[in-house]
């Protein structure tokens, strides 16, 4: 067998660019200064459920509000986790882990004192009729909870009136829709047109393997974007007041 | 059940494995041997959308891509190719129409053998339409649907039956997205298995009755979930040592169907196959740089160093510069065949297999532990315990590590974050049971409370 130095064949990139501190380290500089609060953030980051709770029952000890906690300190953690993992340092999985520990923690707080938090905004996600690839969707719908938004997850192969009933019972801020095949894409134009029929002016934001920015701005109501990580800043800026032709611009790289 | 377990290697020697030689070849088709001293383009394709519309539609478009492709062959001088065609969902839940298809192309391809004498042969691979919306339901009524589907095809002019089966995958996907390497192993080495064993045994039977071949398993539901995942080198989704724990694993689920009745040869995605031909012998279909139409991989040339069929995973069909897709793809495949098959005849084919594996070798620890040296450490540690389903899917996740571990100690470079991901891994490896039973228990009671996941499906 032979064998050779690959130094001139191949480069690892990856080993390359690599940052020089580790992400606990970034994350130390991160976290807020009030003890208690520091303990729940941290749990989060760590995604550690057991943690978190036991942070939170102390910090409730100690005099803190629960709905303070849930913005400040659960919300803090998992904000810096995203922001983490959007400047490259945290890879996906710790991502969900931490938005699973996160959960946890308001629903600790909600079922134990009462206590429920605003979200910043509903939204639907769906895969498309007769597609059954729903990873991706899995991840956008983590990394919008991670981001404080409602989602109301419809599943996978799921047909244009359930989605429509859904838009109208849920009235969310925005959808997202999968579709990685190119034999099942078309269903994203069935759901615009039938949203416009009942005067429904709701962006949806498609994603997925076959989907391509020319095809979706076909639609009326369509907005491409590729990378799961940029769905919650589309939402941020359907929140800040952008309407469709804006968020265009915006996101529409090609 | 009678399942033939493997406990040893085919191959005493590493060094005897190569392209085009297997040791267990397989005749099929029109007058095509596969592993037997040559290599064959394997070309897969997926009809147009608007195809989909009627079953006319679909019919025409198969018709076409078969002839395309056959007419290039002929054109450019390639003495044998295979077609595979992936059903897609209309074509199984209505076996009818897979029946009529796979009747189609194989008559077209009878008159080019007939006029020309091209070596030829035809794989269809029905839809796993056991995946429901909701949850699996690998043994109800649309199991019952997808034998039929195979019944139709082999009766009708399909030469090898594949399928990319499902099983395990809601477990898996849960367990990936957290880094659940107890998990991964549960889904794919336990869950996966049996489900492999059982419908291969069924596929096997199907096979035989209508003198066709039971070619083989995927494990492209979850092994290459991981792989697509893990992505690029700049990637974050996914660690790539975590890719590379489930690919290990999935060499004893994909071979288990082999242990079931199949013969090979493996299907093109099936990236654990040169794990598979190590142990098994069987010849195996693969697939790398000829398959950037459909995806991007870490080991476009490593992955031709064994295969006995060379892929493009799957082309969309339309029309390119060059004539249409299938024509350039099959083109392209059948010229790197050519390459691999003069180095057969000209004495050279094991220095044309070390530099298709050295030239990936190092792009990336997922390649690093499919290097067929190392591969076929990974199959040894299988056969080790081939009768325990559990600890050799284990001992396979162990010895991957192990693997990169140390090749991280050579030309291997890691990045800090792989290093601490790797040692997490074997961390988590080491400190599960030994136990089958036991794992099992464990997983069975951790999984319970997921919605989704039914132990009846496993025949729990
Ligand atoms: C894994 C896989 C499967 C698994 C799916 C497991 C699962 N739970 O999802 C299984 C085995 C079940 C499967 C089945 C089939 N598959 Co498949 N599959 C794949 C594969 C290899 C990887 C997909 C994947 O998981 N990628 C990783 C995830 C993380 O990526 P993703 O989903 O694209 O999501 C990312 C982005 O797209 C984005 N994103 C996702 N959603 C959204 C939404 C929004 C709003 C935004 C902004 C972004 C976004 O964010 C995610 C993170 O980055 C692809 C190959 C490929 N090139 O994609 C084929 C592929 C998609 N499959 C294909 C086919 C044909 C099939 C089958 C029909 C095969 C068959 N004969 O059985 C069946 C389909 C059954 C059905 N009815 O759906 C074809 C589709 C071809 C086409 N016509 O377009 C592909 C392209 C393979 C190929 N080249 O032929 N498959």
């Amino acid at each position: 067998m032979i064998d050779i130095n690959p130094q001139r064949i191949l480069v690892r990139y990856n080993v390359k660019v690599e940052k020089e501190m580790t992400p606990e380290e970034v994350a130390e500089k991160l976290f807020p200064v009030e003890e208690n609060i520091r303990e729940v953030a941290k749990a989060i980051f760590e995604g550690d459920e057991d943690e978190v709770v036991e942070s939170i029952q102390n910090a409730i000890n100690n005099g803190l509000d629960p709905l303070n906690l849930i913005n400040n300190a659960l919300m803090v953690g998992m904000e810096i986790v995203s922001t983490l993992y959007d400047d490259g340092v945290l890879y996906l999985p710790d991502v969900i882990i931490s938005a699973q520990a996160m959960m946890e923690g308001i629903e600790y707080c909600k079922e134990h004192f009462g206590q429920d938090h605003e979200y910043k905004g509903k939204i639907v996600s769906y895969v498309v009729e007769g597609d059954i690839h729903d990873i991706g969707k899995k991840i956008v719908t983590v990394l919008l909870r991670a981001k404080g938004y409602e989602v109301v997850d419809l599943g996978k192969d799921v047909c244009v009136e359930e989605v429509i009933a859904a838009v109208k019972k849920e009235k969310p801020i925005m959808l997202t829709g999968t579709s990685l095949m190119t034999t099942t894409m078309i269903g994203f134009k069935d759901v615009n047109s039938r949203l416009l029929e009942s005067d429904i002016n709701v962006p949806v934001v498609c994603g997925g393997g076959a989907v391509t920015q020319d095809f979706v701005s076909q639609y009326e109501l369509g907005l491409y974007c590729e990378e799961a990580a940029d769905v919650p800043k589309i939402a941020d800026a359907i929140i800040n007041g952008l309407n469709i032709s804006q968020l265009r611009k915006e996101f529409h790289k090609h | 059940m009678s399942l033939k377990r493997y406990n040893k290697m085919a191959y005493d020697d590493l060094e005897d494995m190569v392209f085009g030689h297997s040791i267990y070849p397989v005749k099929t088709g029109f007058d095509l041997e596969i592993g037997a001293g040559y290599t064959s383009a394997e070309v897969n394709y997926a009809p147009r959308p608007a195809a989909g519309e009627s079953k006319e539609k679909l019919i025409a478009e198969y018709q076409k891509i078969t002839t395309d492709v056959l007419q290039r062959m002929v054109q450019v001088g390639f003495p044998s190719v295979v077609l595979e065609t992936e059903h897609v969902q209309q074509m199984t839940v209505n076996p009818s129409w897979g029946a009529e298809i796979a009747h189609e192309q194989k008559t077209i391809m009878e008159e080019f053998y007939d006029e020309y004498g091209i070596k030829c042969a035809l794989r269809h691979t029905p839809a796993d339409i056991r995946g429901g919306k909701e949850s699996l339901d690998l043994r109800g009524d649309s199991y019952g649907m997808l034998l039929e589907s195979f019944e139709e095809v082999a009766s009708n002019g399909a030469d090898m039956l594949s399928i990319e089966s499902l099983g395990g995958k809601s477990v898996f996907d849960s367990s990936i997205l957290r880094n659940d390497i107890s998990g991964v192993l549960f889904s794919i080495g336990i869950l996966g298995t049996l489900d492999v064993e059982f419908i291969w045994e069924d596929i096997s039977k199907i096979a035989k009755k209508h003198d066709v071949v039971a070619a083989g398993d995927t494990d492209c539901s979850q092994a290459n979930t991981a792989m697509f995942i893990a992505g690029g080198l700049l990637d974050r989704k996914l660690a790539h040592t975590l890719a590379v724990v489930t690919r290990a694993v999935s060499a004893p689920r994909s071979l288990a169907a082999y242990e079931a009745g199949a013969v090979g040869p493996g299907k093109d995605c099936g990236y654990e196959n040169t794990i598979i031909k190590a142990i098994a012998g069987v010849p195996i279909s693969q697939e790398g740089k000829g398959s950037t139409c459909a995806h991007s991989d870490l080991m476009g040339n490593l992955a031709m160093q064994c295969c006995d069929l060379w892929s493009n995973e799957s082309v969309e069909y339309r029309g390119e510069f060059g004539g249409t897709s299938v024509q350039c793809w099959g083109e392209t495949l059948s010229y790197d065949c050519s390459m691999m098959n003069t180095a057969i005849e000209a004495g050279y084919a094991k220095v044309f297999r070390d530099v298709f594996m050295v030239s990936d070798r190092y792009r990336d620890s997922q390649a690093f532990i499919l290097a067929f040296d190392n591969a076929y450490r990974i199959g040894e540690s299988i056969v080790k315990d081939g009768n325990d389903i559990y600890l050799r899917a284990k001992n396979a996740a162990i010895e991957a590590c192990n693997i990169v571990d140390e090749g991280s100690r050579g030309q291997l470079e890691l990045s800090r974050f792989e290093k601490a991901s790797l040692a997490k891994a074997i961390k988590s490896l080491h400190s599960l049971t030994d136990e089958k039973d036991v794992f099992i228990e464990e997983n069975m009671d951790k999984f319970s409370t997921m919605e989704n996941f039914i132990p009846k499906n496993y025949g729990y």
